[in-house]
């Protein structure tokens, strides 16, 4: 399977050579590599570059599911047949790519990663209890059974992602791409993956705060 | 009265400026005849308190000043929700410009 995985990253400057570096090492792994540069006001674009990659540009930030779009739409028509979305902030295992080619090989539409199933390491306490209320909120918004939500490693056959509507620019596409396997009933599988938070990505990543964004742009948008 | 000495002025500084607009081709006709009801609307209001009064009593609103603030209210609200539809839109061709610019430009170097 003809596969690409899908980076978008935003001022990662820091990190976004040693995260490309470490799918690049998983030698099973004969998967295209493809950062979206989501508007840096660093030298993201750059590094990335570095790597030998390929790197796409948005000239202005437009937020994560913009990014994720733009991907999308290159690996459709780019004539990739299956897309690995992954974060640039070291957060995720590379290894772990592997779990979710296996499974999209074996036949399902999505696969989802789920640290509750894996594990997380070093989460913050308050960071737990919104997870789990963004879980109840999906679960009963979408009618799927999942035991992780807005988790970003996910799998993705291309004839699924032809399917999917996402008209989400920011962090609200994480719930959008849910209701879609819903909506669309496509055969997903959920596989244990670990997710690290380190103080460099915790310091990056969605505050508690974006939570309430989310909730606005799914509610009235 | 001097607040309706001061009204009377802003409403004419705004008429004026936007009647330059509408010479500069910024606004069309029917933007500013639409605009120019308003502040006329407003204009006779702040010069003829009396006149609202009048209207109040026929829709059954105790005073004057009351239905005015109710009206501008109604005004206000409905022209921010057609404003935040309007950025909404914009944010949206934004997006999209950007992400179909990313993999064109991409696509047209890597020939």
């Amino acid at each position: 399977m003809k596969a690409v995985i899908i980076i978008p990253a935003y001022n990662e400057e820091k990190v976004i050579g040693q995260v490309i570096g470490g799918i690049l090492q998983q030698q099973a792994l004969a998967a295209a590599v493809l950062v979206i540069d989501d508007g840096s006001t660093d030298n993201t674009f750059a590094a990335a570059k570095q790597t030998g990659v390929i790197v796409l540009r948005h000239k202005i930030n437009r937020g994560q599911g913009a990014a994720i779009k733009t991907g999308i739409d290159f690996a459709i028509s780019h004539g990739y047949e299956a897309a690995v979305f992954f974060d640039a902030d070291g957060q995720m295992e590379a290894r772990e790519i592997e779990l979710f080619l296996n499974q999209l090989a074996a036949g399902y539409s999505v696969v989802l990663g789920s640290r509750n199933l894996g594990q997380a390491i070093d989460m913050p306490g308050l960071k737990k209890i919104v997870k789990r209320a963004a879980l109840i909120f999906t679960n009963f918004t979408s009618g799927l059974k999942l035991t992780d939500t807005h988790n970003g490693f996910q799998a993705w056959t291309i004839e699924a992602l032809k399917k999917i509507r996402l008209n989400q620019d920011r962090m609200a596409y994480a719930s959008q791409v849910i209701n879609e396997v819903a909506r669309l009933r496509l055969k997903y599988i959920e596989v244990p993956v670990t997710i690290k938070y380190t103080d460099y990505s915790k310091q990056k990543g969605q505050s508690i705060w974006n939570s309430f964004t989310i909730l606005w742009d799914l509610i009235i948008k | 009265m001097l607040i309706q000495f001061i009204l009377v002025l802003i409403i004419a500084v705004i008429i004026w400026r936007q009647a330059v607009r509408l010479k500069n081709k910024e606004l069309t006709v029917k933007q500013f005849a639409g605009w120019l009801v308003i502040w006329l609307a407003g204009l006779i209001i702040v010069i003829w308190p009396n006149s609202t009064a009048w209207l109040a009593g026929i829709v059954g609103v105790g005073r004057g000043s009351d239905l005015v603030i109710y009206l501008s209210v109604i005004f206000i609200i409905y022209f921010l929700f057609r404003i935040l539809l309007r950025i909404e839109k914009i944010e949206k061709n934004l997006t999209k410009l950007t992400r179909e610019d990313a993999i064109k430009t991409y696509d047209s170097s890597a020939k």
